[in-house]
């Protein structure tokens, strides 16, 4: 399946800004299971200096100066993605959840798929014990590790409402899961937490979904916008598995990736436009069209 | 006056039988090794030598000379902040050194050399290839647990390839009397600059004490790591700055200290930009390069745009200048992913790998329960060991770096340990339980011992690793510690490292032919110059206020309390001081007692006392840049208006205080006019103070010197331009409107008139820089040329109301344009606080 997908980000200030960097992570990369055929950004005002580097875990990160005054700026990502994937892992294969966590203690790698960055909590996914007993009931003991995050994906589905209205960007995830509401940033985050509080690896994947549902099928939440999920390291042999806690599905040929961290705040699309002032709007749109 | 003979026999006798008792009366903790006391049970040779050269002071002299010393750090306001308070403390500094014998320290030394070395190495290879992770020899899990370990600096080499400039490493005497590395800091080490605030006021109480123990002196140290600091830069005669998180900060009182000692600009993250690859001071002279920074900020904190999103502290793009080569940082970003305890479980086994040596300190033996064996074992035996959060996380809902005991704990917290050791045992270290040996303390003419950690410092050269003959010392305040951080009841003490010889002099004096000759030192931040401008306005406003407070005192003394028609003067002054929110509005009714109000009150933001405390702030923000002494003044002046209100202060009360204020700005004026360097920033400070003059006067002329004043408003309009003197002499005959309008605005021989302020404001602003070379004048200095003209051709007769609002609203004009054009403007703005209302 191909995808073209537009991603536009618009910012309004109160007052003219004369000066400001930013680092964008807009543009995807290939992966298992999916190619970039195309993908263009185009920044106004023009950039003075524009600096493109891949991060460390391996995203395109663009860097802007801009020195042309704006009171708006205007981001547009444009990008085809082609995606194939494969059919997911039997969970029922997957080593018991202890001798995942004691591999991934043990992991001699440093790449950056290792398991050891994504096994410490981190600035949005932080220790939380809540989250952790939450997670813990879905992994008795010796239970195969695909078997028990499969388990623990559907409970967040079952207990947590999808509400776009209970939660924004700075919430912590202490009080989304006290609220049992947010949407799939904050359900992303707290199985993220749930899971290393086990001591599992637990990534956190920024993407899309497809907007338009294929025929006679429901269509799915996080589309139009953003979308986030969790990859589970599953050990050495059967290695990062994506799941989608928000509709409670394996990730397949309707997910596609674009970024990926330890949490959110590792791959923000947009960073460095100072928020909090009053007089300052963002407006985000995203399309998904699969290619016919 | 010397002693006879046999007094002076007598007086050694004297000596020596209180050094007998004093050592007699002294207890070290059972089990635990002391300072003073060897582990023979006798005391050491060196500390008898002190203490018998001490014990020659008459208890009487002893405690004077304690006296000076505590209050040297109060006059020159050595202090400190525990987390969270709001105001500093003074520094608690222990009247007894902690003695170390040349011996010792030369093991001691070797072995924070050792350290730094292999320090330097794992940190390369954890940024860098990545060999001792691959090869098993550092688990990947116990490096990325740590917050400090930073992704987007994988793979950034620093310029000249290396990491730690300075480090420091937490040290105490181990059961068996050798020292024992109780920590590492690796980050940005506090403490040396109070090193060296402890030696100067030590040193200074006891001179001779100091000079014949052989001391080893701590500025070449300082010498060298400055000089370590210049040679990775990539300009020859580099502008170093000292990045640090603000006055909030815990030890800015140190970074200030440093800052001033070691000749860096001190500087907030805002102060600088990225631009190029670049990172750039900005200055009222525009951008600057800054070379090399030596960080006093966490590193998260260092980049809102690749690390910590939300740091105000940082400055955008540092991270990719690092990439560009672009600035050297000391020490590197991520560095203090090293403090964290899980490294230390590795050390001794990374020393010999990469070393191939033993640690010539050994570190507390730790054990990173990451490893199955190790925490299986830890776990078996957790009632000998303590544990502790592997990367100074806090465990079972404890502090941070609080170490659990295990035998103290109960079985209930055991199981719960134990299970959450087996989930995620990453997060965990066992250690040796460590007990901190002790040093004597002097307490009410006695000494007692007291737990310690001494940290010892590292400085990188081109010759190597330098180390701090000396170091940082905290003593606990109870007798039985294990950890020893500065708050309540903790002191911390000189280190005295004891030659085997007499040490030569040295300071801080480079020599001679190598020096570049000098006369402006460097280029002025626009922070900084914005700060100088508002501390000149509020001392200037203050003054003012306290003009008017004296002259209405001084008129309710004339004229009687009490009177039931106190005159038109006595109204227009106390109208003044409400219209500038000296005082409310309801005090009017009584004007003794809006006098006072207008004194000491707290609320009103126009009161003495409010602006002299916006003063001391402005003041805190730019503390390296003023005399130690003008800091002291505008803390008297604060300390002097702040008067618990025990009733209205009686008329002749509250002019003799509005007179002391006074006398002190006198006092602050005088030093700014003769003994501040004719820089940049005096010229804005002093820019701040004229503006800030020129507009009163405008006021007090406008108020005063209507066109139908009576002769008694004049006369006070005199008083508060201090003129009545000169007036006096000038013109035989009373007061006139004209011949005071004209000396009070016009007159630029008076140095309180309006047209002196002009004179002088636009000799500053031709002076200041210029920030492009095509021969234009900037905005200011444009407002001035105008204002000048004005006022010279302005007659007295000429000049009405109307006119004279004019010249105050042009200052007023002046100070927007001179904010816009030198301070900083944009997002990451540290502002003076303006919360007074002052336009």
């Amino acid at each position: 399946m191909i995808y073209d997908i537009r991603h536009l980000t618009l910012y309004e200030y109160g007052s003219t800004v004369t000066f400001s960097h930013c680092a964008l992570r807009l543009l995807p990369t290939d992966g298992p299971g999916q190619t970039v055929l195309s993908s263009e950004l185009s920044v106004t005002p023009a950039p003075t200096q524009t600096i493109e580097r891949m991060c460390f875990f391996g995203n395109r990160l663009t860097f802007l100066t801009i020195e042309t005054g704006h009171r708006k700026l205007i981001i547009e990502a444009n990008t085809s993605v082609e995606i194939d994937r494969r059919e997911p892992l039997d969970e029922g294969a997957t080593p018991a959840f202890e001798m995942v966590r004691e591999e991934a203690f043990a992991s001699t790698s440093f790449e950056r798929d290792s398991p050891a960055h994504f096994l410490h909590p981190s600035r949005l996914a932080p220790r939380f014990e809540p989250a952790s007993d939450y997670a813990r009931e879905s992994f008795s003991a010796r239970r195969p590790v695909l078997e028990g995050a499969k388990e623990l994906m559907h409970r967040i589905k079952g207990d947590f409402k999808y509400d776009t209205k209970a939660t924004v960007v700075s919430t912590p995830l202490s009080e989304a899961f006290g609220k049992r509401r947010g949407v799939c940033q904050d359900f992303a985050h707290i199985m993220i937490a749930g899971l290393r509080g086990l001591g599992l690896p637990a990534a956190y994947i920024s993407g899309y979904i497809r907007t338009i549902p294929p025929a006679g099928k429901e269509r799915l939440e996080g589309a139009d916008a953003m979308h986030a999920w969790v990859s589970l390291w599953c050990g050495e042999a059967h290695g990062w598995v994506g799941l989608d806690p928000t509709n409670a599905m394996m990730i397949g040929n309707d997910h596609i990736v674009l970024a990926q961290g330890r949490d959110y705040a590792d791959i923000s699309p947009v960073a460095g436009i100072i928020l909090g002032s009053r007089e300052q709007d963002v407006d985000v749109k995203v399309d998904v069209a699969p290619r016919v | 006056m010397s002693l006879s003979a046999p007094d002076q026999a007598k007086a050694d006798l004297d000596a020596t039988g209180r050094v007998t008792e004093l050592a007699a009366g002294y207890k070290p903790l059972p089990g635990i090794p002391d300072e003073f006391i060897g582990a023979d049970g006798r005391p050491r040779a060196h500390w008898l030598r002190f203490l018998d050269t001490l014990m020659e002071f008459s208890a009487g002299d002893m405690n004077r000379r304690f006296a000076t010393a505590d209050r040297h750090i109060r006059d020159t306001g050595v202090s400190y902040r525990a987390y969270g308070d709001t105001s500093e403390r003074a520094w608690p500094l222990s009247h007894m050194p902690l003695l170390i014998e040349a011996g010792e320290w030369r093991e001691i030394a070797q072995g924070i050399e050792q350290r730094a070395r292999l320090l330097e190495l794992v940190l390369a290879d954890i940024y860098g290839e990545g060999r001792l992770i691959a090869a098993g020899e550092l688990p990947a899990a116990a490096v990325t647990g740590s917050p400090e370990f930073l992704h987007p600096l994988h793979g950034v080499k620093p310029p000249g390839d290396k990491f730690l400039h300075i480090y420091a490493a937490d040290i105490g005497r181990g059961p068996d009397g050798r020292w024992w590395v109780l920590g590492d800091r690796s980050q940005a080490p506090s403490g040396a600059g109070y090193a060296l605030a402890n030696r100067l006021v030590l040193a200074r109480a006891f001179p001779a004490l100091y000079r014949d123990m052989n001391v080893e002196r701590l500025a070449p140290f300082f010498e060298a790591f400055r000089f370590g600091l210049t040679s990775k830069a990539q300009r020859s005669d580099p502008r170093i700055c000292l990045l640090t998180p603000g006055p909030f900060n815990e030890t800015y009182f140190e970074q200030a200290y440093l800052a001033r000692y070691l000749g860096l600009l001190l500087v907030e993250g805002g102060d600088l930009t990225m631009r190029d690859g670049k990172v750039h001071v900005r200055t009222i002279a525009g951008l600057k390069r800054a070379d090399v920074i030596w960080r006093r900020i966490d590193s998260d904190f260092a980049d809102p745009l690749e690390l910590n999103a939300r740091s105000r502290l940082g400055v955008p793009g540092l991270v990719d200048a690092l990439r560009e080569g672009g600035v050297v940082i000391a020490n590197a970003l991520g560095s203090g992913v090293l403090e964290a305890p899980a490294m230390m479980s590795f050390m001794p086994k990374l020393c010999r790998t990469l070393l191939g040596e033993d640690l010539r300190l050994p570190n507390i033996a730790t054990w990173w329960c990451g490893q199955g064996q190790a925490r299986r074992s830890v776990i078996a035996d957790m009632d000998e060991l303590a544990i502790a959060g592997a990367f100074g996380n806090p465990v079972l809902g404890f502090a941070r770096n609080q170490p659990l005991v295990g035998a103290a704990l109960g079985a209930e917290a055991k199981s719960r340990l134990a299970a959450a050791m087996t989930d995620r045992g990453v997060d965990f270290v066992g250690q040796e339980v460590v007990n901190l040996s002790t040093t004597p303390v002097w307490r009410d003419g006695r000494i007692e011992p007291r737990p310690f950690v001494l940290r010892v410092y590292a400085a990188r050269t081109p010759e190597g690793w330098n180390i701090m003959p000396g170091g940082f010392c905290r003593i606990s305040g109870r007798a039985d510690a294990r950890a020893v951080s500065m708050g309540e009841g903790v002191q911390s003490a000189d280190v005295w490292v004891l030659a085997d010889k007499p040490v030569a002099m040295v300071s801080l004096l480079p020599t001679g032919e190598t020096v570049r000759i000098r006369r402006i030192m460097g280029t002025l931040p626009s922070r900084a110059a914005d700060n100088l401008f508002w501390l000149g306005r509020y001392i200037e406003r203050s003054e003012a206020t306290l003009r008017l407070i004296r002259c209405l005192a001084g008129r309710m003394i004339e004229t009687g309390a009490g009177t039931a028609n106190p005159g038109s003067a006595v109204s227009k002054l106390t109208s003044l001081l409400v219209a500038w929110h000296a005082a409310p509005v309801e005090a009017v009714s009584s004007a003794m007692a809006l006098a006072a109000i207008a004194l000491h009150g707290g609320e009103d933001y126009g009161s003495a006392l409010s602006l002299v405390r916006d003063a001391r702030r402005a003041a805190s923000f730019i503390r390296e840049r003023l005399s130690t002494d003008t800091w002291r003044l505008i803390g008297d002046l604060k300390q002097n208006l702040s008067i618990d209100g025990q009733g209205p202060l009686a008329e002749a009360e509250t002019f003799e205080r509005a007179d002391a204020a006074l006398r002190t700005i006198a006092a602050i004026s005088g030093l700014a006019q003769e003994n501040m360097n004719r820089g940049a920033g005096w010229r804005l400070f002093d820019t701040g103070w004229r503006i800030e003059r020129g507009v009163n006067t405008c006021r007090f002329a406008r108020h005063f010197a209507s066109g139908d004043a009576p002769a008694d408003d004049l006369d006070v309009l005199l008083d508060l331009v201090d003129s009545q003197i000169t007036y006096r002499s000038r013109y035989q005959m009373g007061v006139a409107l004209n011949p005071v309008r004209d000396m009070v605005v016009l007159d630029s021989f008076n140095p309180r008139s309006v047209a002196f302020q002009v004179e002088k404001l636009d000799e500053h602003l031709e002076t200041l820089p210029l920030l492009s070379d095509d021969g234009m004048i900037e905005a200011p200095r444009r407002l001035i040329l105008q204002l000048a003209a004005e006022v010279a051709t302005a007659t007295a007769s000429s000049l009405d109301n109307e006119k004279i609002l004019g010249f105050e609203q042009s200052l007023l004009g002046l100070a927007d344009a001179i904010a816009a054009r030198y301070f900083l403007q944009g997002p990451h703005v540290a502002r003076a606080d303006k919360s007074s209302g002052l336009a």
